[in-house]
């Protein structure tokens, strides 16, 4: 696929991790991404937000390579992704879910595997269900490990679809915390998310999309409160629940 | 009393000339010497005859259960037959011939020469029951068929190196094949009679007078010439049974048998052999199935489109015909280019069966796996291969444990199928078993016990596994 070639330009203090210029995706006859820009710099939190079929989770499955486009270009590193639905491996544990990408694709001893992925699941908070199978985690655990799986093979850019989508406040505020904690670390994370609240809190930049094509982008305390964009103004009339997408 | 004007007679057609065969003239009619015999006490009787078609082996039970009035078709007189069916004086003398190829006709005379040798036999019959008792004596090796044409087919292929048989199908062989030796001496004498329900008595004397009157009169020596079967053999049985006709009478029934235990016990050291046996088949059967099922599983999933429709058509091929002609075309069909033992090809053939069910059923479970975790372990960076090996396989196996476990109890029980290519499995010993002691209960029980003692563990074993792996979800 085009577009995958890492950037690296460690002289600049604010390193651009993700550049996506004119991209358009069609799905059969559909044009589901008509022409979105977007760049995001080292350690942004970035949430992509928009109605239901306004393309977020599109935009996220073509920077993971995961859905060809049609036109423009994406020009992003290695990236790890977390799924709305999380999809661990069910017949592994926790912690083999984390060690199994660096033992058999970066090629790191066991040992040294096992032990970074036990030091991610403690860093995230799930350490202690090192053991469980997925099916055993509840959702927000599931999420952690999904996240710390994702962070194994060490990707500059984390790309979440939907992480609150599952999590009650409480467990919002946790994860919004463990975020920004990877953010301080150097890392770079883009999300979808409705849930206004907590994009407010935690996100650095919000981008809303409508029909395919970014139409409003900030501060999130200024374009959540004051919206611009007519599209913007409508995705806060709606309830949260309504606006959750569904992949 | 109003009797039926009808004679129901009953024989199996299979049996051949010069017994019974369809007629070259008109194939719904039958013709050869039991079918002459048969008219002839008909029309004694005054009755109509009306053909009944049974299994060879299943003769007497059907004359128990009341199938038919009066059974004949080369059936031997053996005391076992005379305790479970009333049974007429001898109608034909036979002699259990040894037929070899010509090439051997010096080296193989007698069983005794035939030491550490297969010898071949049609199941159920005295023949089968010498080669038994010669096992033991002489140690060679007794091959049961399910009909007489095979055994010397496969003599001639190589894959037994002798057959004992009636001089009548030993001569009959003779004619169809060239290259075969019969030797002159006789291993033992035996004879045909007709056969009645064992309380049917009545009917049976009748039967017997019927059968001395044709040999006083020589309609039944005309009967026998006209189908080339009659030698010097047949004036001396029929100065016996002329002679001594109320001796052979006062004979029956049979004098002490063993009871049915006893036998019961005799027969459950080979029971046991054969349980063993049918699980061997099975456990090799189904390791082919397995390992050529993910293969073509494989293919199918990620194969391209040519490999994809080979594959399938192999498995659309194996599941669309009967298992049975796949296992005759590999044991008989194939004889002239690899000339498999009947144990491997009885392997191959289910192996090569179920595999195709198999693949089925690893292709749907590797379907079930999510496709959101084959896309995330993209992500990470996975190869293909190694998506295969650690995340997609090892789940589409958990998933397929269930319907695997219920093909391998359906394999356990198909496996009797074999029993047609010499094979003598469980089912099949069963069968002889029953035969002999002339009841299908107590071997059936045991039969379905030991199916069941292999079964059951195996289902519960598979349950307990899937308890530990529960199948996945996709949330």
């Amino acid at each position: 696929m085009e577009g995958a070639d890492v950037v690296m330009s460690t002289a600049a203090p604010v390193e651009t991790v993700l550049e996506i210029r004119a991209l358009r995706l069609n799905r059969g006859s559909r044009e589901v991404l008509r022409g979105v820009d977007l760049e995001v710099r080292r350690s942004e939190m970035v949430a992509l937000m928009g109605l239901s079929g306004s393309g977020k989770t599109t935009i996220l499955r073509a920077i993971a390579g995961l859905d060809a486009y049609a036109e423009g270009s994406i020009r992003a590193g290695k990236v790890g992704m977390v799924f709305q639905f999380h999809y661990l491996f069910e017949h592994l544990s926790a912690l083999a879910n984390v060690w199994l990408a660096p033992v058999h694709v970066l090629g790191v001893s066991r040992a040294d595997a096992e032990a970074r992925a036990q030091s991610l699941l403690d860093q995230i908070g799930v350490g202690h269900r090192a053991q469980a199978l997925p099916r055993e985690l509840s959702g927000g655990e599931a999420q952690r490990v999904a996240i710390a799986r994702a962070l194994a093979v060490d990707p500059p850019l984390l790309l979440l679809d939907e992480p609150t989508a599952s999590l009650d406040p409480a467990r919002q505020n946790e994860l919004g915390r463990a975020l920004r904690e990877l953010s301080g670390q150097g890392r770079t994370l883009l999300f979808t998310s409705h849930d206004d609240d907590f994009v407010r809190d935690y996100a650095t930049r919000v981008v809303v999309l409508a029909e395919g094509r970014v139409v409003e982008e900030g501060d999130p305390r200024q374009v959540l409160t004051q919206p611009k964009h007519e599209a913007t103004r409508q995705l806060l009339q709606v309830e949260p629940a309504k606006r959750r997408t569904k992949r | 009393m109003a009797q039926d004007p009808i004679l129901r007679w009953g024989g199996d057609a299979e049996g051949g000339a010069p017994f019974m065969e369809a007629s070259p003239e008109d194939p719904a009619k039958l013709a050869g010497f039991d079918v002459e015999v048969a008219e002839l006490i008909a029309l004694e009787l005054g009755r109509t005859p009306q053909f009944v078609q049974v299994a060879f082996a299943q003769l007497d039970q059907s004359a128990i259960r009341g199938d038919f009035d009066i059974g004949l078709c080369g059936i031997e007189d053996t005391p076992a037959r005379q305790s479970m069916v009333a049974a007429s004086v001898p109608y034909y003398e036979f002699r259990e011939a040894i037929t070899v190829r010509v090439v051997d006709k010096d080296r193989f005379k007698s069983l005794a020469d035939l030491h550490g040798r297969r010898i071949a036999t049609l199941g159920g019959t005295i023949a089968y029951e010498i080669l038994l008792k010669a096992e033991a004596e002489h140690g060679i090796t007794a091959v049961s068929y399910d009909d007489d044409v095979h055994p010397y087919s496969d003599l001639l292929l190589g894959r037994v190196d002798a057959v004992l048989l009636d001089n009548v199908l030993a001569d009959r062989s003779m004619r169809r094949n060239t290259g075969l030796f019969t030797q002159p001496e006789a291993v033992e004498v035996g004879h045909y009679v007709v056969i009645t329900g064992p309380s049917n008595l009545e009917l049976r004397d009748r039967v017997d007078e019927i059968l001395r009157s044709a040999m006083r009169d020589g309609r039944l020596e005309a009967i026998f010439r006209k189908w080339s079967v009659w030698n010097d053999d047949q004036p001396g049985l029929y100065a016996r049974v002329l002679a001594a006709a109320s001796d052979v009478v006062a004979e029956r029934p049979a004098a002490a048998r063993p009871s049915r235990t006893e036998m019961t016990l005799q027969y459950l050291p080979s029971l046991f052999e054969a349980a063993l046996i049918t699980l061997a088949l099975s456990c090799l059967s189904m390791a082919l199935a397995v390992s050529l099922g993910v293969t073509i599983a494989t293919g199918r999933v990620y194969g391209g489109p040519l490999t994809r429709a080979v594959l399938t058509g192999y498995v659309e091929l194996m599941r669309g015909t009967p298992v049975l002609l796949q296992l005759f075309v590999i044991y008989y069909g194939l004889a002239s280019m690899v000339r498999l033992p009947a144990f491997v090809a009885a392997f191959l053939g289910l192996g090569l069966n179920y595999a195709a069910y198999e693949s089925e059923i690893y292709r749907s479970a590797l379907e079930a796996v999510p496709k959101g975790q084959l896309e995330a372990s993209r992500i990470l960076g996975f190869s293909r291969m190694q998506v295969l090996r650690l995340i997609r396989g090892p789940q589409a196996f958990r998933l397929a444990l269930a319907p695997m476990t219920n093909d391998f109890v359906a394999l356990l029980k198909d496996s009797s199928l074999v029993s047609v290519l010499t094979v003598v499995e469980l089912t099949k010993r069963t069968q002889i078993f029953a035969a002999n002691i002339g009841s299908w209960v107590i071997p059936g029980i045991l039969c379905a016990a030991l199916y069941l003692a292999m079964s059951l563990p195996l289902g519960h074993v598979a349950r307990r596994l899937e308890m530990r792996w529960k199948a996945p979800t996709s949330s």
